[in-house]
C-alpha cells in the first residue's frame, strides 16, 4: 500500500515538473514559431504554432532592417565592461566587509544594502542630468558607468566570505602573503561558484536591459541590441511580428548559447565542496 | 631557533582585560607547552607571538628582538591550527610550497625543501592530492610539513590534536616529540588537555583567567604544586581535597591512598563505602564516600573490592599537600604546616 502512494506520488511529481517546464518554455518556444512563420501566418487568428514552410529569410530581411551588428557590438561591449567592472568593485569590497574591522563598516554596508533596494527608476533621472553636464548623454558611458557597482553582489558574495573560516587567513599571512595574494589565491578559488552565479545573474540582466539604454541614448551608434530590436515595430501599429520575433532571436540566442557553456561550468563549480 | 620572552604584557578585547601585565620567558630550543581551561589566555599569548592578535601593551620578543611591529610572516614562526587550516583549494604540495613561493625562494631549493618536509611527516606519496580527499590526521600532517618547511625558529601549535581521534592522537604526541628531538627548535604548543600537557613538554606553563599558575617541568608540577589550583588541574583523576573549617585545606593523590578492608597505620584514615568502581585495566578507580558525605577517588592495583563495600583508606604523612587560606601551599617549612598537619592526623 505504501509502495503504491509512493508510485503515484512520483509520478504526480513527474507531471508537476513537465507542467512547469512548458509554461516557462512557451513563450520561447511561440517565438521561435512565429520567428519562422510568413507574416500573414503571424497575424491569423486562429493561432498557428507549426510554420507551413520555416521562412528563414524573415532572419536576412531582420538583419537587413536596422544595424544589427553596431548594436551586437554595443550589446558585447556594455555586458562585458559592466561584468568586468562589477567584479572589480565587488570582490574587493566583499573581502572588507567581510573580513576587516574599521570604522564605519557597519554604515557603510548599510548604505550597500540601500543601494541593493533603491529601483533604477528613482535614480535614473538624476543620473541623466548628470551625465548631461558631463556632455556624455548618448554615448556607451552612461549605460555603463553606473552599473560599475553591483550591492546584490556585494551583499551575497559578503555572506560568502564570512563563511571562510578565519585560521585560513591567519595561516596565509604567516605564509607572508599580501592581502591581494590572500584574495587572489584563497578566497577567490573558493568562492567560483558565488560570483560565477553573481556575474552570470548579472550578465542576464543587463543583456536585456532596455529602459536604461532607451533613456540615455538617441542614436544607433551607441544603441543596444534591446532598443535596436524594439525599433523594428512600426510606429502605426503594422507590425510584422515574423521579423520582430526573428530580431528577438539575435539577442535570446547569445544567452542561450552562454547557458549551454555556462552551466556546465556552474554546475561543476557548485559540486566543488569542503570550505572547512 | 630563538627564545621568546613577554614583557609586562597587557591584552584587552574591547573593555575585558584577558590578559595583565604578564612576564614570561620560553627557553630557546624547549617544547613549552601552555595549558590551562578555556577562557585562560593561552591562545591569546600564542597568537600576539605569531603577530595574529597583537597584545594591547608591553613588548613580545622572539630571539631578544622586539616583534611588535613585524608582520606575521616575517617574524620566522609558523603555526599549526586547530582546525589544520589547510587551503583547500590548492593541491597539498601547493599548500606546503605556498610559503617559501612568497618568500620568494628559487624553484629547486623550494623542491628540496618541500619533499624533506614530506618525507618527515610520512606524506610524500599525497603531494598530488586535494585536501578534501585526506582523512583528519593526514590534513594534520600536512599542516605540520607546511610548517617545517619554512625552518622557523619557533613552531607555535594551537590545540593540533584536539580534532582527532583519540588512537590517532596518541600516536600523533608521540611522532610531535620525535619531530622537535630532530628539529631541535622552539616549540610552544597549546592545550586545554593536561595528560597532552604532561606526555609531551619539557616546561609546563600552566595559567587561569589570564594569570600563570606555575611554570615547571611535568614532574615538578605534579609532584609539587605551588597551588591548589596546579593541584587539582594536573593529574587524572584529580587532587582528592578536603577544606579545613577556616577555608585552607589539605589534599592528596588517588594513587597515594592506601586502601583496605580493616583499620591499619596511616596519618590520615577515613573509614568510607565504595559509591562506584571504574576498571581500567591495570588499576582500579574507587569512589569512596564516607558518612560526613565526603568524597575521594583511590586509584588503586587491587580490583577485589566491590560496590557498597566499606573500607578503609590511608594516606603517609609525606603524601600530604597543605594549601592556606589563599590556596597557596604551605610547604614544610612555612609557617603553620605542623598545625594543619596535626589536624590531619586527628581526624
Amino acid at each position: 500500500m505504501y509502495k503504491k502512494k509512493q508510485k503515484i506520488a512520483g509520478f504526480i511529481g513527474v507531471i508537476a515538473k513537465i507542467l512547469i517546464c512548458l509554461i516557462f518554455l512557451f513563450p520561447f518556444l511561440w517565438m521561435i514559431s512565429i520567428s519562422l512563420q510568413t507574416a500573414t501566418e503571424s497575424s491569423r487568428a486562429p493561432i498557428t504554432f507549426i510554420p507551413a514552410s520555416p521562412q528563414w529569410q524573415n532572419f536576412v530581411t531582420a538583419w537587413n532592417m536596422a544595424p544589427f551588428g553596431l548594436y551586437l557590438k554595443n550589446s558585447i561591449i556594455i555586458i562585458f565592461s559592466i561584468v568586468i567592472l562589477q567584479s572589480l568593485v565587488m570582490v574587493p569590497a566583499a573581502y572588507a566587509f567581510a573580513k576587516f574591522k574599521f570604522k564605519g563598516r557597519g554604515f557603510l554596508f548599510g548604505l550597500v544594502l540601500v543601494a541593493f533596494m533603491m529601483p533604477v527608476q528613482v535614480t535614473f533621472l538624476p543620473v541623466y542630468y548628470m551625465m548631461g553636464d558631463w556632455r556624455l548623454v548618448n554615448t556607451l558611458i552612461p549605460q555603463i558607468l553606473p552599473h560599475m557597482t553591483n550591492a546584490f553582489g556585494i551583499f551575497l558574495l559578503r555572506q560568502y566570505f564570512m563563511q571562510v573560516p578565519d585560521e585560513l587567513l591567519e595561516a596565509a599571512r604567516l605564509d607572508n602573503a599580501s592581502e591581494l595574494k590572500i584574495l587572489g589565491k584563497i578566497m577567490l578559488p573558493m568562492s567560483k561558484p558565488a560570483i560565477s552565479a553573481i556575474a552570470l545573474l548579472s550578465f542576464v540582466g543587463h543583456w536585456n536591459d532596455y529602459f536604461w539604454p532607451l533613456m540615455m541614448t538617441r542614436a544607433d551608434a551607441v544603441r543596444p541590441l534591446t532598443v535596436g530590436i524594439a525599433a523594428l515595430k512600426d510606429a502605426e501599429g503594422n507590425n510584422n511580428w515574423n521579423v520582430i520575433m526573428a530580431g528577438n532571436m539575435f539577442l535570446v540566442m547569445p544567452l542561450v548559447l552562454i547557458y549551454i557553456f555556462a552551466s556546465k561550468f556552474i554546475i561543476n563549480s557548485f559540486t566543488y565542496s569542503g570550505i572547512k | 631557533m630563538a627564545s621568546i620572552e613577554f614583557k609586562n604584557v597587557t591584552k584587552q578585547f574591547d573593555k575585558t582585560v584577558v590578559i595583565k601585565d604578564l612576564d614570561l620567558k620560553i627557553e630557546d630550543g624547549s617544547f613549552t607547552v601552555l595549558v590551562g581551561p578555556s577562557g585562560c589566555g593561552k591562545t591569546t599569548l600564542l597568537r600576539m607571538i605569531a603577530g595574529i592578535g597583537p597584545q594591547t601593551s608591553g613588548e613580545v620578543l622572539v630571539g631578544d628582538q622586539d616583534v611588535t611591529d613585524i608582520e606575521p610572516g616575517k617574524r620566522g614562526v609558523a603555526m599549526v591550527f586547530q582546525n589544520y587550516a589547510i587551503y583547500p583549494t590548492m593541491t597539498v604540495r601547493d599548500n606546503i610550497e605556498f610559503g617559501l613561493k612568497n618568500q620568494k625562494i628559487p624553484k629547486e631549493e623550494r623542491e628540496r625543501r618541500v619533499k624533506e618536509a614530506c618525507e618527515k611527516v610520512g606524506m610524500t606519496e599525497y603531494l598530488d592530492r586535494k585536501p578534501g580527499t585526506l582523512s583528519g590526521g593526514q590534513r594534520q600532517r600536512i599542516a605540520l610539513a607546511r610548517a617545517i618547511v619554512k625552518n622557523p625558529s619557533v613552531f607555535l601549535m594551537d590545540e593540533p590534536l584536539s580534532n582527532l581521534d583519540a588512537k590517532l592522537r596518541v600516536q600523533m604526541r608521540v611522532e610531535l616529540i620525535e619531530l622537535h628531538k630532530k628539529l631541535k627548535t622552539t616549540f610552544v604548543y597549546v592545550t586545554h588537555d593536561q595528560v597532552e600537557a604532561m606526555s609531551m613538554a619539557d616546561t609546563i606553563v600552566l595559567m587561569n583567567q589570564g594569570k600563570i599558575q606555575q611554570m615547571a617541568s611535568p614532574s615538578v608540577m605534579y609532584k609539587d604544586p605551588d597551588n591548589l589550583f596546579t593541584a587539582r588541574f594536573i593529574g587524572s583523576p584529580a587532587m582528592n581535597v578536603k577544606a579545613f573549617e577556616d577555608g585552607s585545606c589539605f589534599g592528596f593523590r588517588p594513587e597515594a591512598a592506601i586502601m583496605s578492608k580493616e583499620k591499619e597505620d596511616g596519618w590520615f584514615k577515613m573509614q568510607g563505602t565504595i559509591a562506584a568502581r571504574e576498571m581500567l585495566g591495570s588499576e582500579t578507580l574507587y569512589t569512596i564516600r564516607n558518612e560526613q558525605q565526603d568524597t575521594f577517588v583511590v586509584k588503586s592495583g587491587d580490583d577485589s573490592h566491590g560496590v557498597d563495600e566499606t573500607v578503609w583508606i590511608h594516606v603517609p604523612r609525606e603524601k600530604i599537600y597543605i594549601f592556606g587560606k589563599d590556596e597557596m601551599r604551605i610547604r614544610q617549612q612555612d609557617d603553620g604546616y605542623e598545625t594543619y598537619m596535626g589536624k590531619v592526623g586527628a581526624m
